[in-house]
């Protein structure tokens, strides 16, 4: 190459960098990120809106990204499942959509009456709600007694069995065979005969799938099956809607393809009589996969569909800039929290934690997670809606300092380094602090902002961003792992009863070696016997007060570090009246939502 | 030449093993969750995690899993079983080969016949404004990430989201059977995506070794024997240049079967490359495990397959 060619060629892609670059500098001057200021428009909540008054008939459809877990009333445990399992099946009690505070009668056919000092709960049924084909005969206590049963199976493995219906007499030792604790003295009545005063526990309980009746003459056969067939091929329905099957029930590759799409149609034998769904919608057509991008722009620029998982960042921007009406922020019923190791290393030190929790700036955490439209900054672990929040400070929180600076106070955080013995207000030990989170989404950013308060505190820090499932399974959710601290642990409560936010996560006792859920081995002796005492009080207004107590005691231990309460952003199409179900993280509820 | 397909048989059936070990090693060295806490879900018991680890004979050594698992697939084409989708992994495979299949072949078709037309007029146009043009666009398709460009496509050219509405968009995909017109309407966009770098890069190849091949001497005798110029380049140029395009191809198919994850992806095709996302995303290393298996037979058959061709393509290889 010539001398005056070199020159050329070297000014040339000079100006081709300076170009990209001050391209790069317009690019990043001009992102934004989504929704986070102050100002933002008061978005709609889904609270108190109208349920009814809805067009019957039409087509929905529904965009989801993501497949189903569990089809199947005992396994399932997720949301994306819950909006099938709600529509096609009926519990013995339902939140109704608007309200995630007052459980109504479903399957039921009034409230549950707790007797013998909260150790006996007996429930009547509706006389004439009946199952899908083929089975289509009345449903009976029975299938109610063997659904429950049946979660103690192994082939069924109910996630939930242990902590909510482990009262039930004989629950403790069940493998799927009746439970001597459930007795049904005739086909419309039911009977639970606790070990322990828990009866409300377990009427909150009944609002879950596992109480959904299955039909024992044509599930059995499916259960003792490794695992379970039924709800994975096959399965009968009790609500206004049911998987698309054949004669025999099967749904798998007709009215369900997994990977590819689900079809809901009318149950046949549905009786709006017994149901207080409206049911508006002829058929629920859900198309799994693609790009959530892509699927986001579908719903906002098409008609007669909503999007099922969380819409991307821009999707939200466009939605809250150009299709306003179309975008809904439902709290979220749930929260997220920083974990800390109670039980090893630095963090038993109370100060140490205290310290840390000061530090931290959590406003940016939630800043960083997408700003007011998903949420706000968490001040303790009760969550909006749920029975004590109040109590435990409502939004504000249990005034302690810590809690006070939801931006981080690098000096109040110092304060408690010097009472935690470290004069210089800094962490001078030799303790390499092992900080595990999630590789997806903001995952990486959110770890940075806790190594930062970590940093600043004086600790060195090895961080790991590992994929959501193995920060849980093979990490923080493992006692022998020894993880100190895990910034992006999440939990949904199952109902509005506040034991259900807090026992799993804080009971000592409950902590086991491999999924642990306990995350931060929180095992006080003093909040363990709170948590024992709370769960034993009889009455709403005093279990929410024991159970704010509670909040209260573990942010004064800073046991962990709440973050951000969820809310979740959901779009539809301009001619969908969407009806989001707050008890579940504001998913769709496809038994109220109908086509304008 | 029948002894050294037997050879390659062998070695492609040592070399599955080998493939087939090295995925189950890592199903047990990634850092990933227990397959039966997964199975069992938040806040089971140990009890109930203990039982799934036996039903699913989790509990044995690593090398008697091991040889389940070998013994499984080749015996009985049993690839484990999905946690996530609660399904054998060789019925969703299998379930998936069509969508792979559809896409994949289309595009090639797509690619071959538009990528080689203009590799071969790029370099019979050497250094004209048509060559420089053809090649600077095929370097900006085999520059830009196909994500990008499926996104480009669908808000340009889909019926639902696009400028223009012109093609079925994504999520649109339905199998050949069920409604052969919709079925090659809605792969159209998919098609042109997948086939455009592609398409790029074997016009370059062409160019490339149809340039190196038209200076060779034989060509020059076929032209002083009065040939006509199509002929030569049809059949004596082109001859001597398909060898590494058949190459390329052979492999470019068979990893494409595997999956194509971002067009999947991006135009919600319910392929085996979805699948395979879908599982990362839901740690579900089995299924991780069987397409990657998957992928390994079809590359190593395609291998098989290139040489064979060879032989056939370009009269000096010959097999001992």
């Amino acid at each position: 190459m010539s001398t005056p060619i070199r020159r050329r060629a070297i000014v040339a892609v000079g100006a081709m960098l300076a170009i990209a670059a001050a391209w790069f500098a317009f690019a990043a001057s001009q992102s934004t990120s989504t929704a986070t200021g102050a100002s933002l428009k008061p978005a709609l909540t889904g609270a108190g809106e109208n349920l009814y008054n809805g067009k019957k008939g039409g087509t929905l459809t529904v965009y989801d990204s993501e497949d189903f877990l569990h089809l199947d009333p005992g396994e399932s445990y997720f949301v994306l499942d819950y909006e099938v399992m709600f529509a096609t099946q009926m519990p013995l009690f339902e939140y109704k959509p608007n309200n995630s505070t007052t459980l109504s009668p479903m399957l039921a056919s009034g409230p549950a009456v707790i007797s013998n000092g909260g150790k006996t709960v007996t429930v009547h049924i509706k006389p004439n709600v009946h199952f899908s084909p083929p089975v289509n005969r009345a449903v009976t206590t029975a299938d109610v007694a063997y659904a429950i049963e049946r979660g103690a199976n192994p082939n069924v493995a109910n996630p939930y069995f242990a902590p909510y219906f482990g009262d039930i007499v004989g629950a403790a030792k069940a493998t799927g065979g009746p439970i001597s604790g459930i007795v049904t003295p005739n086909s419309t009545t039911i009977i639970f005969h606790l070990t322990a005063p828990t009866a409300d526990l377990l009427v909150n309980a009944l609002s879950l799938p596992l109480s959904m009746p299955v039909p024992k003459s044509y599930a059995a056969p499916l259960d003792a099956k490794k695992p379970t067939q039924y709800g994975t091929s096959q399965e009968v329905f009790t609500g206004p809607y049911m998987l698309k099957s054949d004669a025999t029930g099967k749904f798998l590759g007709i009215g369900y393809n997994p990977g590819k799409n689900a079809i809901l149609v009318r149950n046949p034998n549905w009786n709006p009589s017994t149901d207080w769904q409206p049911a508006y919608l002829n058929q629920i057509n859900i198309n799994i996969g693609g790009s959530s991008e892509v699927i986001g722009q579908q719903v906002l620029k098409g008609s007669d569909s909503v999007q099922n998982d969380t819409p991307t960042n821009t999707n939200v921007e466009l939605a809250y800039t150009s299709y306003y009406n179309q975008l809904v922020a439902v709290p979220g019923s749930g929260d997220h929290y920083v974990a800390l190791n109670n039980a090893h290393g630095i963090l038993k030190n109370v100060n140490v934690r205290r310290a840390l929790y000061a530090a931290l700036d959590r406003a940016e955490m939630v800043k960083v997670a997408g700003g007011t439209i998903v949420g706000q900054v968490a001040t303790h672990f009760i969550t909006p809606g749920a029975a004590g929040y109040a109590q435990s400070g409502g939004d504000a929180g249990p005034k302690v300092p810590w809690n006070e600076h939801p931006s981080g106070d690098l000096a109040l955080a110092q304060s408690y380094m010097k009472a935690a013995g470290y004069p210089s207000g800094k962490y001078t030990g030799s303790q390499v602090i092992k900080l595990v989170g999630s590789n997806n989404g903001n995952g990486p950013e959110q770890s940075a902002i806790l190594k930062n308060a970590f940093t600043a505190l004086g600790f060195n820090v090895h961080v790991a961003n590992v994929d959501q499932s193995a920060m849980y399974g093979k990490y923080c959710g493992v006692v022998a792992a020894e993880i100190d601290a895990c910034p992006e642990v999440g939990w949904q409560r199952d109902f509005a009863d506040p034991q259900s936010i807090l026992y799993v996560p804080f009971y000592g006792p409950a902590i086991v070696p491999t999924n642990n859920s306990n995350w931060g081995q929180v095992n006080d002796p003093a909040i363990n016997a709170a948590m024992v005492k709370a769960a034993d009080t009889v009455g709403s207004a005093a279990s929410a007060a024991a159970w704010a107590k509670v909040d209260d005691m573990l942010v004064q231990q800073a046991v962990a570090i709440p973050w951000i309460f969820d809310t979740q952003p959901n779009i539809e199409s301009a001619n969908v009246r969407g009806i989001n179900a707050l008890w579940n993280v504001g998913s769709w509820d496809y038994a109220f939502t109908s086509l304008k | 030449m029948t002894s050294y397909i037997v050879r390659r048989l062998l070695w492609g059936v040592l070399l599955l093993i080998m493939v087939i070990f090295v995925t189950f090693l890592v199903y047990f060295l990634l850092p990933s969750t227990d397959p039966a806490i997964l199975r069992a879900g938040r806040d089971a018991s140990p009890s109930v995690i203990a039982a799934i680890r036996r039903d699913l004979g989790l509990n044995h050594s690593i090398i008697v899993q091991f040889w389940n698992y070998l013994t499984g697939i080749v015996f009985h084409l049993n690839f484990g079983y999905s946690y996530y989708y609660n399904d054998p992994v060789g019925g969703l495979i299998l379930n998936r080969l069509p969508a792979t299949l559809s896409l994949t072949v289309g595009a090639a078709i797509l690619w071959v016949i538009v990528g080689i037309p203009i590799g071969i007029i790029s370099a019979i146009k050497r250094r004209t404004f048509l060559d420089r043009a053809s090649m600077g666009i095929a370097l900006v398709f085999v520059s830009a990430p196909v994500f990008w460009l499926g996104l480009i496509a669908l808000f340009l050219l889909a019926n639902d989201i696009g400028r223009f509405h012109v093609f079925l968009g994504s999520g649109s995909y339905v199998g050949l059977t069920t409604n052969p017109w919709r079925w090659f309407q809605s792969l159209i966009l998919p098609w042109m995506v997948l086939s455009a770098t592609q398409c790029a890069i074997y016009a370059r190849l062409v160019r490339g070794s149809l340039l190196q091949v038209m200076g060779e001497d034989y060509i020059r005798t076929a032209r002083a024997k009065g040939l006509p110029e199509r002929t030569v380049i049809l059949k004596h140029g082109m001859r001597s240049a398909v060898g590494p395009l058949v190459t390329v191809l052979g492999l470019d198919i068979a990893s494409l079967l595997g999956g194509a994850i971002l067009t999947e992806t991006v135009f919600s095709i319910p392929g085996i490359g979805r699948l395979q996302i879908d599982a990362i995303g839901h740690g579900d290393l089995t299924i991780i495990q069987g397409t990657v298996v998957i992928a390994a037979i079809f590359i190593i058959i395609a291998n098989i397959l290139v040489d064979i061709a060879y032989a056939f393509l370009d009269p000096r290889v010959r097999y001992e």
